[in-house]
């Protein structure tokens, strides 16, 4: 007997975090990124919490934050976390677009692809690959996320009971908006021939799609509901928001990622391999 | 009564503009391998790739064992060595084929079990933890063959499988295939007509992407009675012509290549041929390299007269 679908969707990502997580290759990925992390997380990160703690007056009422844009930093009980609230809504999903830019496309082009299909549904392989660079990536944004809690505990640990909360607000709403990105790979890679080239299109489409319909929307007000389907639409909105206030404008990565999913499904299916 | 295993019916595949396979029709029934063969761009690997579900006909319609290729249903029925395929360069053999295994429905013992085992039959098992870059072309072909060879399929679709071989493994993918045929159809595209000849019963041609439908099930036994293939050491072409030809119900020598004969005869007026030519050989002092029933399927394909 066969296994199902969710089975093979199991196995294949399963398959993936291998590729993340054990491969001298993902071990690479994974130490570039802690190092990169460190970094980010040590200077400007570290240094941009303390300024806010120690300046927190003077800055207030001098309206700083509002007028470089950055006001709703002050909406963060946890000092930290808005900080990095705004550095991880700019870095993961930039991260996205490399991470999961080779979902599909070299394994089509090297034939390995066809070893996979013999043996599962293209959906299966698809919609696991996905789920799987959604796991790496969730787990990277954890980690990160929680590194930056124990930067917190280490100024102040009684500050853990009233950080976790808005810590589980800010790994859900980061999830959340790496979803259409990585969806948006996972589409470009079922139909292009290297990550490389998966990624140029993103940046590509993803620049002019937001130009055109800006462009459009300016002469005639109502194209403006098409931004939703650019992805990171929400992204400036949301660093207005803070704790899980942020869910509010969950709808619409999550819309995002089905009609993107639902197209990459339909490129997967009638794709030669 | 059985249903063929593989039934394709008006099968057209448009490629770039132009049509790779045009009408394809045939209908394949369980059991002895099947040769597919076809000089280069006839539409061979188009062929095996629609009917594995690489490809999408343009149009008509491919059923396997009842079903449309790459369905569900034929996961671990249907197996297939597709041309120049390679493994993931990021994990081991092992670590793949236990992957691949379990796809088809295997627990981790099994699939580990069953990895070991095509591993053991394509004689690579010293190679298991190697990674494919470490492989040469040869292994890696043997490789693919142990892939799709998982679980015992019932039908394994086999693109060029001897190709860049050595002729210990052609020999060893020729057993495998010897042994396997009781259990599993093979469907074998190649272009080397000697191995064909050795383990095709049924042979499919394809021009230019069209079926060549008066070569599906060459008729052996009516062939082997009117043509024996004399293949010769150095030897006067002229004169062994010449002598063949006297002997009683031989109606036409031909000498398609270099020391070859081609010997056409009547069964009725002479029902021992071979051992008339073998007198004659004889009694004229040459040597003889192979004397064999039938024409090469070369020649049955390709150079009919």
């Amino acid at each position: 007997m066969y296994p199902g679908f969710f089975n093979h969707l199991l196995l294949i990502s399963q398959f993936e975090l291998k590729r993340g997580f054990v491969t001298r290759k993902g071990i690479l990925s994974m130490v570039t990124f802690a190092v990169v992390w460190c970094v980010i997380l040590l200077y400007p990160l570290r240094f941009a919490a303390d300024l806010l703690v120690q300046e927190k007056g003077l800055m207030q009422d001098s309206g700083f934050f509002d007028f470089i844009g950055l006001g709703s930093l002050q909406h963060w009980p946890i000092p930290e976390f808005g900080v990095f609230w705004h550095f991880a809504l700019i870095i993961f999903p930039m991260l996205s677009i490399t991470l999961a830019a080779d979902q599909t496309c070299s394994d089509r082009e090297r034939g390995t692809l066809r070893f996979i299909v013999v043996r599962s549904s293209r959906n299966s392989l698809f919609l696991g690959r996905f789920a799987g660079v959604m796991v790496i990536q969730s787990l990277l944004i954890s980690a990160a996320a929680f590194s930056t809690l124990v930067l917190v505990l280490y100024r102040d640990a009684s500050l853990f009971s009233s950080g976790l909360p808005d810590l589980l607000a800010i790994i859900v709403n980061l999830i959340l908006a790496v979803f259409p990105f990585t969806a948006m790979m996972a589409a470009l890679s079922a139909k292009v021939k290297s990550a490389r080239q998966a990624t140029v299109w993103a940046i590509l489409i993803w620049t002019f799609l937001a130009g055109i319909i800006s462009g459009f929307a300016y002469y005639l007000p109502v194209l403006a509901f098409f931004k939703l389907l650019v992805p990171g639409y929400q992204l400036s909105d949301l660093g207005e928001l803070s704790g899980w206030q942020t869910l509010q404008l969950a709808y619409i990565p999550l819309l995002q990622s089905v009609i993107l999913l639902s197209l990459g499904r339909w490129i997967m299916a009638r794709q030669s391999l | 009564m059985r249903a063929p295993i593989i039934q394709c019916q008006q099968l057209d595949h448009i490629y770039s503009g132009k049509a790779a396979l045009s009408n394809v029709s045939f209908e394949l029934d369980a059991g002895e391998p099947i040769g597919l063969v076809g000089p280069n761009g006839a539409g061979k690997t188009t062929l095996l790739g629609i009917l594995s579900g690489f490809l999408r006909p343009t149009s008509g319609i491919v059923r396997l064992f009842g079903h449309p290729p790459g369905t569900a249903q034929l996961i671990g029925k249907v197996s297939a060595l597709p041309q120049d395929a390679r493994l993931d360069p990021s994990f081991t053999l092992i670590e793949q084929l236990v992957f691949y295994a379990r796809l088809q429905g295997l627990t981790k013992q099994q699939a580990i079990m069953e990895a070991g085992r095509v591993l053991e039959e394509v004689s690579l098992k010293e190679a298991a933890h190697e990674k494919p870059q470490a492989l040469s072309h040869g292994m890696a072909k043997r490789v693919a063959i142990a892939q799709a060879l998982i679980g015992k399929p019932e039908l394994i679709l086999l693109d060029e499988p001897t190709a860049g071989l050595d002729p210990v493994n052609v020999r060893t993918v020729r057993s495998i295939i010897a042994e396997q045929t009781s259990a599993t159809t093979f469907i074998i595209s190649s272009h080397d007509l000697a191995e064909l000849d050795r383990l095709c019963r049924k042979i499919l041609l394809l021009e230019n992407g069209i079926l060549q439908p008066e070569k599906i099930g060459l008729n052996e036994q009516q062939a082997a009675a009117r043509f024996i293939t004399l293949q010769m050491e150095t030897c006067p072409a002229l004169e062994v012509i010449a002598k063949l030809q006297a002997i009683e119900g031989v109606q036409q020598i031909t000498n398609p290549q270099k020391n070859e004969f081609i010997v056409a005869y009547d069964p009725d007026l002479q029902p021992h041929m071979d051992l008339q030519l073998m007198q004659c050989i004889n009694m004229h002092h040459w040597q003889y390299r192979q004397l064999s029933h039938g024409k090469t399927l070369e020649e049955k394909l390709f150079f009919r007269g």
